[in-house]
Formats: C-alpha cells, sequence, structure tokens
C-alpha cells in the first residue's frame, strides 16, 4: 500500500469548470437553432468561422507561448511538452465567446469583418491577457465592439428587415427621431418578443434568450445578482425616462426598450460571465448597478443606439476597482446599501435631468 | 456552482449502523511521551516496572502546562519506540506489555455524592489537572485552564454537532452515555459556577434530543437545555455554534469566557465526568475506520493501541494497488499522515483512508464559490493571487489571519484549485 502526502480538505464537491462552460454552451441551444431557423445559412456560416478561429487560434497561442523543456530534443517532444496544460476547457472556454460573438453578429456582415472580430478577440482580448481566467474584458463583447468601430462601413445594410424600414433596428429607429406610436405599428412588441425584428443573430427572439438564461440560473451556473441588479437598474431608469418623454405609452417604451436592442442577450450570457466580474456579493450588486446606468446613458443620451457591448466593457474597467482588497468585503454591510441607494438616486437623477424632467 | 455551499455529504448513516467492536486487550500499548502541544515530556517508570491502571507514567510539557500521561493497562514497562501520534509527526512512545489482568492503581476509587457535593472550583480544577483532560474534539487544549477563568460564567455549553463528515465519535457518545455527559455538564457548571447548560446539537438528530431529553428528566434541578442548531458544516465550529444556539456573538481571537461563555466538546464532559466521579483518567475512545480505501468499522479501543491491529481486524485494505490518502480525524481538517504504524490517543477518534484521486488545477474564473462559502467572510481568490505576488500589505488588508481552514474554499472550487493550501501559506508570509 501506498501512503500519498495530500494536504486537507481531502474530498471535493463534484463540480467542475468544464461543466459550468458546457452549461452555457447549453443554455445558448435555443439562440442558436432560432438563428439558425431564421437566418439559415448566414447564421451557420458566421457560427463555424468564429467557432474555428476561436478554437484553433487559442490552440496556436497555447503552442507559440509555452515553453519546452530543456530535456526535450525532437519536435514531438516539445510538442506533447507545450500542450501539457491543454485540457477540455481550452475548447469549450473559447467555443462559448465564439458562440456569443457569431450570435451578436449582424446576418448579414462580411465574413471578413466576423474573422477579424473573432481573431481580435480571442488574441488580444483573450490570450494576450493570460487565457481562461486572465482576460479583464468580455472577449465577445470587445471582439464586437472593436469591429463596430474599425469596420464602421461594414455594417451599412447588414440587417435583414421585413419591414418597411429596412436597414433599421428597433432601436436605431426609435435613436433616428421616430415616434413611439408610428414605432409600435412597425415593430410590435409581440414581434419584438417572438424575434421577428431586423437585429442581429441572437439578441432578437427573447423567448429562446429567456430559456437560456433561466436554465443558467437554475444551474447557478450564472450569478443571479448580477442579472436582477443590472435588469432592475435598466427598468428604474427606462421607467423614468418613459414616464416623462412618453407619459402615456411609458410602459410600451419600457418593454420596447428591454426586448430590443440586446439587452437581454447581454445580460443573459455577457454580464454574467463570471471571469469578467468581481468576486464579492456586494461588488457584483454594484456591478450591475453600473452596467444598467451605462446601459441607459449610452442609448439614451450617446451616439450609438445599442450600449450593451459598450457599457459592459466600460463596467469591466472598474472591477478591479470594485474588488480592491482595501475596500472589497463579502459582507452586505449598512455603508454599502447606503452607497447603492446614493449611487441609484443620482443615476436617477442624471437621467431625469437628462430627459429634460426640469426646464431651468 | 455560483452558490454558497454548507452542506458536505456526511456518510455518516452507514457508519451509524456498523457494529462497534470491543478491542480492549492489545497485547503492547504505546502511550507518546510528547504531542503536538506538549513539545517535551518525560517518563517516571523504568523498564520491567509493573504499572496498573491508571498510575502516572510521566508527564508531557507545554509553554503553559503540564499534563501528565496515564497507563490504560496494568503490566510491565518494556521500553521505548518511536511511532506516528495524533498530529501525523513521529514521536517516542513508552510500550507498556498488557498483563491482561486490568488492576485498577489503588487512586482508583469512586467518589461519593457528598463527596463530590462538597468540591470547590479548585478542587474541580486540581482534579481535572491531574487526571490529564484534554478537548477531545480535537484541540487537544488542556480542560483545566478554561475551568480555571475568573470570569463570571453564565453558561455551560456542550458542543455535539460534529459537523465533519464521516465521524461518529461524539455521536456515540451521547447516545450511549447520556448520563454521563449531563453530569459532566453539570460538574463543569458547579465548577464554573454557572447557572445554566446547554447541549447543542445537530437539528436532524432527533433520536439524540429524544435521548438526552429524556435523560434530563432525572435532573430536574439543573437547568439544562438541549438546543437544536444548524445541519450544515462548520456549524460545530465554536464561535458559529455559539451564536446559533444562544444568540451570542463572540468575534474571532477573543476569549470565550469573557463573554460568560464556556464550551466543551461531548466527549470532554463525559471525561471530566469519569474524572471527578470515578477518578479515572481517559482509558478507552471509540474509534472509526472509514473510506472508500478500506473495510469500513467501527472500534472501542483502549489509548495506547495500535491502529494496525484495529486495521487487521477490520479486514485491512481495499485495492492495494491504488495509491491511499490518510487521513487522521475528519476529511475536511485531519491530518493527513504517510504511515499507518499510529498510536491512538485522547483525540483519536477516526482513520479515513481513501482512494487517491488525481485532481488537475485549472485557472481560476472568478466564480466567486469560495467567497459565498467561507465562513470568515473572507477572499479566497483573492488572497490566493496576493500570495502568489507576494503582496504582504494586501494579505493583511484581505485579513488571511481569520481564515479557521475549514477547507471549504478547496471543497468548493470548481477549478480544484488548493485554495486551503494558499490560505496556509499566505497566513505563514503575512506574520513573516
Amino acid at each position: 500500500m501506498q501512503a500519498i502526502k495530500q494536504t486537507s480538505p481531502y474530498v471535493r464537491k463534484l463540480v467542475s469548470t468544464k461543466r459550468m462552460m458546457i452549461d452555457v454552451l447549453i443554455a445558448l441551444i435555443p439562440v442558436v437553432v432560432f438563428s439558425i431557423y431564421r437566418f439559415g445559412w448566414n447564421s451557420v456560416i458566421r457560427l463555424v468561422v468564429s467557432l474555428v478561429i476561436m478554437i484553433g487560434l487559442e490552440a496556436l497561442v497555447i503552442g507559440m507561448t509555452a515553453k519546452p523543456k530543456k530535456t526535450d530534443i525532437t519536435f514531438k517532444e516539445k510538442l506533447k511538452t507545450k500542450y501539457s496544460t491543454y485540457t477540455i476547457n481550452n475548447i469549450t472556454a473559447p467555443a462559448v465567446s465564439a458562440v456569443i460573438f457569431a450570435m451578436l453578429m449582424p446576418p448579414k456582415l462580411p465574413i471578413y469583418a466576423v474573422a477579424v472580430g473573432a481573431i481580435f478577440a480571442i488574441v488580444v482580448v483573450k490570450m494576450m491577457f493570460g487565457g481562461l481566467g486572465g482576460n479583464i474584458f468580455n472577449v465577445a463583447a470587445a471582439g464586437r465592439r472593436f469591429i463596430s468601430l474599425a469596420l464602421t462601413g461594414m455594417f451599412a445594410g447588414v440587417y435583414v428587415g421585413v419591414d418597411a424600414i429596412a436597414g433599421a433596428t428597433p432601436l436605431s429607429a426609435l435613436k433616428n427621431g421616430m415616434q413611439l406610436p408610428a414605432l409600435l405599428n412597425s415593430y410590435p412588441i409581440s414581434d419584438l418578443i417572438m424575434g421577428n425584428i431586423p437585429g442581429t443573430m441572437g439578441e432578437i427572439n427573447a423567448i429562446a434568450i429567456l430559456i437560456g438564461l433561466a436554465y443558467l440560473l437554475i444551474r447557478r451556473t450564472a450569478d443571479y445578482r448580477l442579472v436582477v441588479s443590472t435588469v432592475s437598474t435598466f427598468l428604474i431608469l427606462m421607467i423614468l425616462i418613459g414616464v416623462k418623454v412618453y407619459p402615456d405609452q411609458w410602459f410600451e417604451f419600457v418593454l420596447y426598450n428591454l426586448f430590443s436592442g440586446g439587452l437581454l442577450f447581454g445580460v443573459a450570457f455577457m454580464v454574467t460571465d463570471p471571469v469578467t466580474a468581481p468576486v464579492t456579493r456586494p461588488g457584483r450588486w454594484l456591478y450591475g448597478l453600473l452596467i444598467g446606468s451605462l446601459i441607459v446613458l449610452i442609448r439614451t443620451f450617446g451616439a450609438y443606439a445599442e450600449g450593451v457591448a459598450a457599457g459592459l466593457l466600460f463596467a469591466n474597467m472598474f472591477v478591479p476597482l470594485i474588488d480592491y482588497p482595501k475596500w472589497s468585503t463579502n459582507k452586505i454591510r449598512p455603508r454599502f446599501l447606503i452607497g447603492y441607494a446614493v449611487i441609484l438616486v443620482i443615476m436617477c437623477l442624471i437621467v431625469y435631468f437628462g430627459a429634460g424632467g426640469v426646464v431651468l | 456552482m455560483i452558490a454558497k455551499t454548507k452542506y458536505i455529504p456526511d456518510g455518516k448513516k452507514e457508519l451509524k449502523e456498523l457494529p462497534i467492536l470491543h478491542y480492549l486487550d492489545a497485547n503492547f500499548l504505546y502511550y507518546p511521551v510528547t504531542s503536538a502541544r506538549c513539545p517535551e515530556g518525560e517518563t517516571c517508570v523504568r523498564g520491567g516496572q509493573f504499572v496498573k491502571i491508571g498510575e502516572v507514567i510521566g508527564t508531557r510539557k507545554g509553554a503553559f502546562f503540564e499534563q501528565p500521561m496515564h497507563a490504560t493497562v496494568s503490566g510491565e514497562v518494556v521500553g521505548y519506540e518511536k511511532r506516528v501520534d495524533q498530529s501525523g509527526k513521529v514521536v517516542d512512545c513508552l510500550i507498556v506489555k498488557n498483563d491482561k489482568k486490568y488492576n485498577f492503581h489503588a487512586s482508583i476509587k469512586d467518589r461519593s455524592e457528598a463527596e463530590i457535593n462538597a468540591l470547590t472550583k479548585e478542587d474541580f480544577v486540581t482534579i481535572v489537572k491531574d487526571a490529564g483532560l484534554v478537548g477531545l474534539g480535537g484541540s487537544a487544549f488542556p480542560t483545566y485552564i478554561k475551568l480555571e477563568s475568573n470570569d463570571p460564567i453564565n453558561i455551560v455549553i456542550a458542543n455535539g454537532v460534529e459537523c465533519e463528515p464521516y465521524l461518529i465519535a461524539d455521536y456515540s457518545v451521547m447516545m450511549n452515555y447520556p448520563h454521563e455527559v449531563i453530569e459532566g455538564l453539570i460538574y463543569a457548571m458547579k465548577a464554573s459556577g454557572a447557572p445554566k447548560g446547554i447541549i447543542a446539537i445537530k437539528k436532524k438528530y432527533t433520536e439524540i434530543a429524544e435521548r438526552l431529553n429524556f435523560s434530563l428528566k432525572q435532573y430536574s434541578g439543573h437547568d439544562i437545555k438541549v438546543v437544536k442548531v444548524g445541519n450544515y458544516y462548520p456549524q460545530g465550529w465554536e464561535l458559529e455554534m455559539i451564536k446559533n444556539a444562544v444568540g451570542i456573538k463572540i468575534p474571532q481571537g477573543e476569549l470565550l469566557s469573557k463573554y460568560g461563555v464556556l464550551n466543551f466538546n461531548v466527549s470532554t464532559l463525559q471525561s471530566i465526568f469519569n474524572a471527578v466521579k470515578k477518578r479515572l483518567p481517559v482509558l478507552e475512545r471509540l474509534f472509526t475506520i472509514s473510506g472508500n480505501g478500506i473495510h469500513n468499522s467501527s472500534f472501542r479501543a483502549r489509548i495506547g493501541t495500535q491502529i494496525p491491529d484495529l486495521i487487521e481486524l477490520a479486514g485491512g485494505y481495499k485495492n492495494v494497488e491504488i495509491p491511499k490518502v490518510l487521513i487522521l480525524g475528519g476529511p475536511m481538517m485531519g491530518v493527513n499522515v504517510t504511515r499507518d504504524d499510529i498510536v491512538m490517543t485522547h483525540t483519536s477518534t477516526s482513520l479515513i483512508v481513501l482512494n487517491e484521486e488525481i485532481l488537475i488545477e485549472e485557472p481560476c474564473i472568478h466564480c466567486a464559490s469560495c467567497v459565498y462559502s467561507c465562513p470568515v467572510s473572507i477572499q479566497p481568490t483573492q488572497i490566493m493571487n496576493a500570495y502568489k505576488v507576494k503582496d504582504k500589505d494586501a494579505l493583511k488588508m484581505l485579513q488571511v489571519n481569520k481564515c479557521i481552514e475549514c477547507g471549504l474554499c478547496s471543497f468548493v472550487c470548481p477549478s480544484k484549485i488548493h485554495l486551503t493550501e494558499y490560505m496556509r501559506l499566505g497566513k505563514r508570509y503575512a506574520s513573516k
């Protein structure tokens, strides 16, 4: 009998990172199925391109950066040492990023742009920061933001419309000065929920996304705090704007904003990404508050119609600040509750004044 | 998954059903001269000398206390050998050859009720000190120091929670000797002058609650209650248990007696009973052999018994070709040993043998399960990162010294990172 040296504890819970990644992939199935049903080969090709690029490049970067041992002589031995740390997580994790990234693509976006975004996301945003667990920005969101900034021209006319206002997503139509009653004729709320609108491949069907989100929350793979905090902040601020700008139709206005512009998709699959979220309970509530209010600010006052990816990336930058050892704590203290309430009130005031609440 | 984990599969149900084998007649009994708390020790017997049960055979010397060693059989002193003790260290052991006559030493005789009623606090402290009683829950802290405290004590708590998986020593004490536990509690209350006593047990132990409540009917003159606390881990940690049982929040690092509370393990109380009533030191304990790498069995064995004898009686190891992990104590906080020539001491309760499972550490994905699960509200993942970059200030800011090494952070980690080990390293580094 051979006795092994170990330190306590000697038993472990039956959970794994692999299982968490696969959970996210399972949760993405309804969204992916709907996008293939709606956009056919357009969707399949973009999915495959981003999957191949992300998984392939992650493996390539590991091969390039890992150091072989001095004792390795032949190429085969070197390769074996380099890939000794290559596990199933080096396939599932980029696959999650790739599927989310593909679902953020408009259906007619040139393959070239998809490839550029995927390469940027995996190489610059993920692998250069140290691979799984090391990235400080959400991989898919950063890739999407990069191509929409760098290759803006390619986004012209990429949305498949079924309607008179071809090429405009519901939110950009609102942004471009269309008034709410007319908009609701073009895009009824039921269409927003069923996915019968122009938009990126994953964001349009609210039902598919909510099924995935429910699965993630039931499996506890996603932290409900992030979801609740983001959505509730978003709703509070949107109700405030709705009541001010469209007093008669504020409810429709809020629903319209909730179901369009990829908010639900972002909340379900990008905000809940644990790698780029803070690690404490108060930190996660604050992070959600930050994302929710940034989305509202960008949508209402910014130059872009959709602010989920931008708001998320901006909030990612605050994570090291939230997690700074000097004040980070896992206890819900009174001073955190006060701080949270104060920030929320300030955000409400900003939004209210911004929407023309008080004329001086 | 990202959630606060409190419940650990405890595997106690199967162990409780095991018959308890009495193995009280080992041929040779081994008594470690030193222990984890007492780095020095000396014996006061010579080779060839005959000793009797309860006779003092030596003294272990700690930093601020001394602790007598007692023979648990009668027989001849034959010499010294090295063996592994409860703390996993190799120590010198005095060997007594059992003559199987079990003669008691002249000093061992029962005290009458009148004698016990006349005992003062100082008498209790002396009795407990002379019997060499230590905390049998695993801490091995000398019991008399707790009793000696001059702070006014309002409440004495018997801790019968035993939250670690695979341990049933306290359970069986409460089940089989409820009167001894209760009387031990009454003696502890007398010694400390506390008017109130509480026996804290797990909520799911309804059979224990019934048994204790039934036994308590005989002691209606004393204010003793059975309090049910949570089933979770680490409910048995004294601060957590006191918080739930009596509602007193005690900060870490403070003495319990300052808050008018005294806390004893139920097995310790049983040993107080034996010391006061029968003038006996701890002679025997329940010892469980469990885990998937060995044939499981429960024993009642004398202190000083060699564990290999018990292993052989139980049926030996299963699947000898698979490497094993040997654990003394529970699987969350127990001590790892690499040899099985272990000697039973006061604090031995269990040997767990697990087949080795190879765990591959994945990168941390910041899921924060460890942060959510930590019973002392520190942030294991951030402490790990701070230790990796050797940031002493960050380690202190993250209060690494609050860690009680309960093992939950490693237990819950989906990436199988050994966070508890990083906590230990971090503590050591921060105090360097």
